[in-house]
């Protein structure tokens, strides 16, 4: 065993190895090929906004051939100081701003800005960069107001700079194929009736931060930020976004008007802040809407609930005469039924639709993640509750769908976005398609509050 | 003495920290950040998620490329750390198909440290981060607290691995840890700014493949690895278990810093490195 790497909290190789110098682990290491395109095609982008969802972006454009982050934009130190960093490791020139006014101002070449600011900034920030002539792609929904949504449509129609707002199942491949192939195609659920959909999730604290790292007063309130609290939990209140209808139900009711290429013409629901003792938004709903389409009605129902993991996690499910297709962004939870009643679904599978039963992503596992072979044991706090099983037995009434994503699942929703950029590729969730889908999801909390049904003409999902 | 303590189910298994010394409000929030990287790195780490960065990589094909975000790059070049340490006795990617003319001792991947990236050198790549992705986790997750300004913490992974940085108590001697021998007898060993991770058969006595071989190891009933970080505590304990006792014990001498326990044929525990003196003298009482 010549050459030892010493053996210290932190790899040693990931922060003083150069290539070839440690012998020991040389076979693991060497240079990777050159890839992606370089020169005149590269893209100078920005973000704006680094919380979670910044940072996942992020890393889901880096990889992206030719995009280079520019700058950065947060107004709080701790989590800019970290993308700067995450973005700096890969070599991108990001250059750090608090203020989004001066990133706008002083960055050279700037193509495009990825926006990832709570809701209520969404619209002021969009259309400030689009006036200053780049193109956005903003994170949902689109706005917590539909005043906000529309200024949003009418800058981009003005500047004439692509909008891409962040409903990324519409760039999935698998949710591309279920639309293209399984539903529009092949016709496999025979007439759509109804959909069901959901997404519950356990209770959860509210988010903190460590000691030290509080925005002081004056500035959260130069930013519009009540307090700590509300800052970092603005989801929970009014003054900043919609509740859990916005912030988890934009997804997925943006997925139903989608998938069925329609608006609803009513919508009814009940919900109430009936669990959380200092949030102002609704913590559970309920919410059924009509859609009129060329088929007939389809009657749709969408239920958030954030006080309980049980119930099978997130889903929109269509809902046919002939089949039944369950999609969600967890191909755990995701899966396609045939009804007895339908033409046999074997000539699907020839034309590579769809999978056999029990052959696709949805098999079983044969191994346990995470777990070395056997119990491990070391004297220590008892173990509470059991361990889980990561993967659910198909089931064998269940068929595939024979589409992977391979890649990070904000992948190809900038990937389109930039292609857009550099090619004209057709955004696949432009303003105003993106416009309806915030409007469908805002009239939602408005029917909460009014307690009765709301009629919509096609005009209000017009900008 | 009564030190919040906080649970979560992660990685198919349970997660416990234990946070003394702070309002226990500001603990609470401390671990919900923590869980939540938790969750973060198995949606990279696991290869059970479809677009997890390692499902992703297992799929692959020879010679095909792919940009690893930092988290995992830093796990790999872990697990190749280890890897090289014990002779391929832990090796994260020993089921891959390798090609015929891909010469022994490469592995059937290799890293760029500089441009982040992972190249295929397999037919079909599989990569298996379930016996360190869990101690790599647990090191993320102290740097996050020590971050949240906690000076003592203990952390624990499915009582498999259990990371713990500070002082119990104030005494000095860091935090109450062992293992349980082969009659059911606890050997005290201290953890201060250490990771103590264990490996063993269960009755059901499932079969654990030896790297190096392919082969169902003979495997002994049980080893731990103590070692600086958790990730390489929790890789070394997978390769203790397959480990020769000559191999265990030259391993231990040539990095300091780790320390090897294991039960033997005869059931006796035996030590060697920085376990050597706890298995020697430690506290012993009935688990
Ligand atoms: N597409 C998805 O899957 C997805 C997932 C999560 C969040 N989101 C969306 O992303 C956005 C951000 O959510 P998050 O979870 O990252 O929240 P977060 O609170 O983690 O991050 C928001 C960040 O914005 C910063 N910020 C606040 N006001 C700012 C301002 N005026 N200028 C610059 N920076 C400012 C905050 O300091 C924080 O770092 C939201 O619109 C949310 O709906 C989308």
């Amino acid at each position: 065993m010549a050459d030892l790497i010493p053996f210290t909290r932190r790899s040693f190789l990931s922060t003083s190895a150069k290539l070839g110098a440690v012998a020991a682990a040389a076979p693991y290491i060497s240079r990777a090929a050159e890839v992606g395109a370089k020169g005149a095609d590269t893209l100078n982008v920005a973000i704006i906004g680094c919380g979670e969802e910044g940072r996942i972006l992020a890393n889901a454009a880096m990889p992206i051939p030719g995009i280079r982050f520019a700058a950065v934009c947060d107004i709080w130190p701790y989590n800019l100081t970290r993308t700067e960093r995450l973005l700096k490791k890969f070599n991108h020139p990001a250059q750090p701003f608090e203020d989004y006014k001066d990133l706008l101002a002083n960055t050279k070449d700037l193509d495009a800005v990825l926006i990832a600011t709570p809701d209520f900034m969404h619209a002021e920030q969009t259309v400030a960069a689009l006036k200053a002539g780049k193109h956005v792609y903003c994170e949902k929904l689109m706005s917590n107001t539909v005043e906000g949504a529309r200024s949003m449509v009418l800058a981009a129609r003005e500047a004439k700079k692509l909008m891409q707002v962040g409903h990324q199942r519409r760039s999935n491949p698998r949710y591309q194929h279920a639309r293209e192939k399984i539903v529009r195609e092949g016709k496999l659920l025979g007439r759509i009736t109804n959909i069901s959909g959901q997404w519950h999730r356990a209770v959860s604290d509210d988010y903190g931060y460590p000691n030290g790292q509080a925005i002081p007063e004056a500035k959260l309130q130069k930013y519009g930020y009540a307090n700590m609290h509300e800052f970092r939990n603005w989801r929970w209140f009014r003054k900043y976004a919609g509740g859990p209808v916005s912030d988890l139900g934009a997804h997925q009711i943006d997925i139903y008007n989608w998938m069925l290429g329609s608006n609803p013409r009513s919508c009814i629901a009940s919900g109430g802040v009936d669990y959380y003792k200092n949030h102002e938004w609704y913590d559970n709903a309920y919410i059924i809407f009509e859609y009129p389409t060329k088929d007939g009605l389809v009657r749709a129902q969408y239920q958030v609930l954030t006080t309980t993991s049980a119930g099978g996690g997130y889903h929109e499910y269509f809902m046919g005469d002939e089949g039944a297709l369950k999609m969600s962004e967890n191909p755990r939870f995701t899966k396609l039924y045939r009804e007895a009643r339908a033409p046999e679904w074997e000539p699907f599978v020839a034309k590579g639709y769809i999978l056999k039963p029990e052959t696709g992503e949805g098999a079983a596992a044969p191994v346990k993640p995470w777990e070395k072979p056997g119990v491990k044991k070391l004297a220590g706090p008892a173990p509470r509750g059991a361990t889980v099983d990561v993967r659910e037995t198909a089931q064998l009434s269940a068929w595939d769908i024979p589409v992977t994503l391979d890649k990070a699942i904000h992948q190809p929703h900038l990937e389109n976005f930039f292609d857009a950029i550099r090619k004209g590729t057709p955004l696949n969730c432009p303003p105003d398609e993106a416009f309806a889908s915030a409007v469908t999801v805002l009239k939602v909390n408005e029917a909460i509050a009014a307690k009765k049904e709301l009629t919509f003409t096609p005009q209000d999902f017009i900008a | 003495m009564n030190a919040p303590r906080f649970q979560h189910e992660a990685m198919a298994t349970f997660w416990e920290l234990t946070l003394p010394g702070a309002d226990p409000a500001y603990a609470r929030q401390a671990a919900q950040a923590a869980f939540r990287e938790v969750d973060r790195l198995e949606g990279e780490l696991s290869r059970f998620i479809e677009h997890s960065v390692i499902s992703r990589a297992n799929r692959l094909p020879p010679g095909g490329t792919l940009t690893l975000p930092p988290d995992v790059l830093a796990c790999l070049l872990l697990a190749a750390e280890v890897s090289v340490a014990t002779e391929r006795a832990f090796d994260p990617a020993f089921r891959s198909l390798r090609p015929p003319e891909l010469p022994p001792e490469l592995p059937p991947y290799f890293l760029d440290p500089e441009t982040h990236r992972l190249t295929s050198r397999a037919e079909r790549l599989d990569l298996d981060l379930g016996a360190v992705g869990k101690g790599y986790a647990l090191d993320c997750v102290a740097d996050l607290l020590r971050e949240w300004g906690f000076t003592t913490a203990h952390l624990n992974a499915g009582s498999s691995s259990v990371l713990a940085f500070g002082d119990e108590s104030a005494a000095g001697a860091g935090w109450a840890a062992g293992l349980v021998d082969g009659d059911g007898t606890r050997v005290a060993v201290p953890l201060q700014d250490a990771s103590l991770s264990g490996s063993g058969t269960d009755e059901q006595g499932e079969h654990l493949m030896d790297p190096r071989t392919g082969q169902p190891a003979a495997v002994r009933p049980r080893a731990w690895a103590l070692a600086p970080s958790a990730a390489q505590a929790d890789a070394l304990s997978t390769a203790f278990f397959v480990l020769e006792e000559p191999q265990i014990r030259e391993v231990c001498a040539a990095y300091p810093g780790i320390g090897a326990a294991w039960l033997a044929a005869d059931g006796s525990l035996r030590g060697a490195g920085t376990l050597a003196a706890a298995v020697a003298t430690g506290q012993r009482t009935r688990a």
